[in-house]
């Protein structure tokens, strides 16, 4: 039997390096995949969300399902929590954790069927998100869910997290296309959730596990929806000398019927970072905020929806909107959007990126309040975000080395969440719990709710092996305060 | 409904409801939960001490046109809903079985039931936000919100979507809302009844630029229920787009096969056009398949004298209604349904006597009981709908 302490990971509790362990994983994966050494493990210290810093025991890196299976079970045999990784690009903490295993499934990278005729395709979760669209693009389909980190994320961590991104808006999130799963639970036992021929009875297990943020197992391949690509796309840049009109436009937009493909907003404190960094997609740079608007689908009536959205922005109070002439034009637009947290990351050395949504008739509203909260802590607030959704990403660049400008940004965050959920919103639309938004967890819901998501998740992990610490305040979690193991620590 | 939003109400269950689930648990006496009644013989029977009606608890609760959402009382009926957004322009794009004036809307997403539009909007768990159910333990809980993008804590609202009540009792849910289409238009498309004109008629379907907002393939039999008789098979299929959008729909609809106009009434008369007694089964297979299980179906109706079928080319799912009385033999039922099909059978309507028989259980493994045991431990709640095992 191991030395390693078989618990429910407290936060900040560490583990001893269990080196018996690191030989017996290294027999399933082989020497070169399992890391142990400080050194080595840095790299999986953090994910794509500054600010924290968790250090995993070992991490252990599979290359095949079977692998990942012998893992699963060897670490259930050791009573070792783990967390599972995709690309690391998470942007709440979700693949961190100080102390338990990492598992890393980056090296699962194999569409391993592509059914064109059923729109249907079958991947391992290490494929990266982009890659299958590529993939598929032959067959004049795509993958839909398209999170700005899309050329690096992977399948599996978009399920972990039901991740979004712009055209989500009209085509849905990951857990809209997500039609089956198979799964190693914690326990080590291979289940399949979803029927992916057809109809399934009983309940949603692939609702549930779609955004349970690797608490509820591991995912082995996913069959997924692809969604057709429409005959025509018209993306068009509209341009505004105030926030509050932009905002407007947009609540005007989605008022209207009109259902576009996305409607992002970015302000110009975004649009200063886009235009000054390798990315610029030829924003004007004098705009308090401009809008990308995309329509797209069947190319009869098309250009009716775009009129009358450009009648909307006009009215709004848009100085100019422009629709791109062709797709380079249309690309350069949304390659200024994507890359703009990375352009944002030139200006200063940390970024905190937020995550809030808000009914889409506050947002005009909301955007003010977060200009007021910036102001009031001194602080500057980057918003680019997914307006037609009300999903806001008010980002703040900062310097975590001064501690009176981490403070201050770090109370501006806790004010602008309290607005949204004052505002009848929520605290995540899209990046997760994980460990950043834990404290507001109870902002949103009573213990029972609280209550109630653990005990689901005791339903797949009983042992609370998988992704100890997150989602839900452990505190919350009645039966775990009566479970001998978490009082003692031991099983 | 005028473009102000109601008054927001105490985010609580009304007392009454979660102190009568309460005291049922408290005395440990099984429940039935009633919505407005319209699926009670729907899935597998259940066997309880007490009725809990909950259609009392209707109303909506919070509608902003502007948010396209809408939050109401579980026991708010479709048509109200229906009334509400129509008035702005907008509608909950579910058309699940049933008269829409008694079916509520706790029941249409505890049952997850969807109707043809699910060909264009999917199904409940695509468009319900977020719920409040009071569970088998007689918390009040709350999972999603009212927001249309939300991934804040383990997703309870696609939990109880469709769980038939045995895990909680619906109180309260929020929906997304759409835009009604500008233009609406119904055609009917007749096709020969050789697999082969089938399938190709399936993939030019498929293969238009735009995808309907339902196309329902319908045989003889179903054509007459719905008022739109003929002999031969047909597809009906509902466009709706702005006035261009549709006008080229309609010509494009024309590669399928001739196409003529019918009434729009035909969707409504589809939902309450099913017999008072029936045996009703759903199979399903991957679209590719569709006309190979739209064929296998058809050797279920050629059995049973009444039945019919419509299906889904969309979805893959051909459904099979098979009426029954008294003098129905249970034998001679059970060899109709059981004809050879490389599918899923889902069953929605079987006399008492089959169900052990054809589908014993929903709960299919450990997790399903393992999350049964969670919310309801002491199974109280709609106990067998699932046949969910002791």
């Amino acid at each position: 039997m191991s030395a390693v302490t078989p618990t429910v990971a407290a936060e900040g509790e560490r583990h001893p390096i269990d080196a018996a362990l690191a030989a017996r994983l290294a027999a399933i994966v082989g020497e070169r995949r399992v890391l142990y050494r400080t050194g080595e493990l840095l790299a999986y210290s953090s994910d794509g969300l500054p600010g924290y810093f968790k250090q995993p025991s070992i991490a252990v890196f599979p290359g095949s399902r079977d692998e990942v299976i012998a893992v699963v079970r060897e670490l259930a045999r050791a009573h070792v929590p783990f967390v599972p990784r995709g690309a690391g690009t998470g942007l709440s903490g979700g693949a961190l954790a100080d102390g338990v295993v990492l598992l890393g499934l980056n090296r699962l990278t194999t569409i391993l069927s592509i059914d064109a005729a059923n729109a249907l395709a079958v991947v391992e979760p290490g494929v990266v998100n982009v890659a299958l669209s590529r993939a598929v693009a032959a067959h004049g389909l795509h993958y839909a869910p398209d999170p700005s980190s899309q050329a690096a994320c992977t399948i599996g961590g978009n399920v972990a997290e039901n991740a979004g991104g712009p055209h989500c808006l009209k085509y849905g999130v990951t857990l809209n296309h997500v039609v089956a799963l198979t799964v190693a639970l914690p326990n080590g036992e291979v289940v399949t959730l979803g029927n992916a021929a057809g109809e399934s009875d009983g309940y949603d297990l692939v609702g549930a596990f779609v955004g349970s943020e690797g608490c509820f197992g591991v995912a082995l391949d996913v069959t997924v929806r692809l969604a057709r690509n429409p005959q025509a796309v018209r993306t068009l840049l509209a341009d505004f000398s105030s926030i509050d009109a932009a905002a407007r436009a947009v609540s005007a937009i989605i008022a209207s019927g009109i259902l576009p493909a996305a409607l992002e907003m970015m302000d110009a404190a975004t649009i200063r970072a886009v235009e000054a960094s390798i990315y610029a997609a030829g924003y004007p740079t004098d705009a308090a905020a401009v809008l990308l608007v995309e329509l797209d689908g069947p190319t009869a009536g098309l250009d009716a929806d775009v009129s009358t959205v450009v009648r909307l922005c006009r009215d709004a109070g848009a100085r100019d909107v422009r629709v791109a002439r062709d797709e380079a034009e249309r690309a350069k637009l949304w390659q200024g959007r994507k890359k703009a947290f990375g352009a944002m990351g030139r200006i200063s050395s940390h970024l905190v990126v937020q995550d809030a949504v808000v009914p889409r008739t506050k947002l005009p509203e909301m955007l003010a309040r977060v200009h007021d909260i910036a102001e009031r802590y001194r602080v500057t607030v980057c918003n680019v975000f997914h307006a037609g959704d009300g999903n806001l990403h008010p980002n703040i660049g900062y310097d975590a080395n001064d501690p009176d400008e981490s403070a201050r940004v770090h109370a501006a965050m806790r004010e602008i969440m309290q607005a949204c959920v004052d505002a009848g919103g929520t605290i995540t639309g899209e990046h997760g719990i994980g460990i950043d938004k834990l404290p507001y967890m109870n902002a949103i819901f009573s213990e029972e709710s609280l209550s109630a998501m653990c005990a689901l998740r005791q339903v797949f992990d009983p042992e609370r092996r998988a992704n100890p610490g997150k989602v839900v305040p452990v505190h919350s979690c009645r039966e775990w305060q009566m479970a001998p193991a978490a009082r003692t620590g031991q099983h | 409904m005028t473009a102000t939003s109601p008054p927001r109400t105490a985010a609580v269950a009304p007392a009454e409801l979660r102190d009568a689930i309460r005291e049922a648990i408290a005395r440990q006496r099984t429940l039935r939960v009633v919505g407005g009644g319209t699926w009670l013989d729907a899935n597998r029977p259940v066997r309880a001490e007490t009725t809990l009606p909950v259609g009392t608890h209707a109303g909506i609760v919070e509608y902003e046109p502007g948010d396209l959402t809408l939050t109401a009382r579980a026991g708010t009926t479709l048509a109200e809903i229906a009334r509400a957004t129509s008035a702005n322009g907008q509608w909950l794009a579910l058309d699940p079985l049933g008269d829409p004036s008694r079916a509520t809307l706790g029941a249409t997403i505890a049952t997850a039931s969807y109707g043809p539009l699910a060909h264009h909007f999917g199904t409940p768990r695509d468009m319900t936000l977020g719920v409040e159910f009071v569970s088998g333990t007689g918390d009040v809980v709350r999972g999603g919100g009212r927001v249309v993008k939300n991934v804040a804590g383990f997703d309870l609202t696609r939990l109880v979507t469709g769980s038939w009540g045995t895990l909680g009792v619906l109180t309260e849910a929020t929906v997304r809302l759409r835009a009604l289409p500008a233009v609406e238009t119904t055609l009917l498309i007749e096709i020969g009844s050789a697999t082969a004109e089938l399938e190709r008629a399936r993939t030019t379907l498929r293969a238009l630029p735009f995808v309907p907002l339902a196309a329902q393939l319908v045989d003889a039999a179903a054509r007459g229920a719905i008022g739109a008789a003929g002999a031969r098979d047909a597809f009906v299929v509902r466009l709706g787009g702005n006035e261009e959008s549709v006008r080229a729909q309609r010509e494009q609809l024309r590669s399928v096969g001739d196409a003529r106009d019918v009434e729009p009434e035909i969707w409504l008369r589809a939902r309450v056009a099913e017999p008072a007694r029936a045996a009703v089964v759903r199979l399903s297979q991957l679209p590719s398949r569709f006309a190979t299980t739209w064929c296998d179906a058809g050797r279920i109706t050629e059995r049973w004298p009444g039945s019919y079928r419509h299906g889904d080319p969309g979805r893959g799912v051909v459904r099979v209604v098979l009426p029954v009385d008294e003098s129905t033999s249970n034998g001679s039922l059970r060899a109709a349904l059981e004809v050879p099909f490389e599918g899923t059978r889902i069953y929605e309507r079987l006399p008492t006597a089959l169900w052990p028989a054809l589908a014993p259980t929903a709960m299919h493994g450990a997790i399903d009981r393992g999350v049964k045991a969670a919310f309801d431990p002491h199974h109280l709640l709609n106990p067998g709908v699932l046949g969910e095992l002791q």
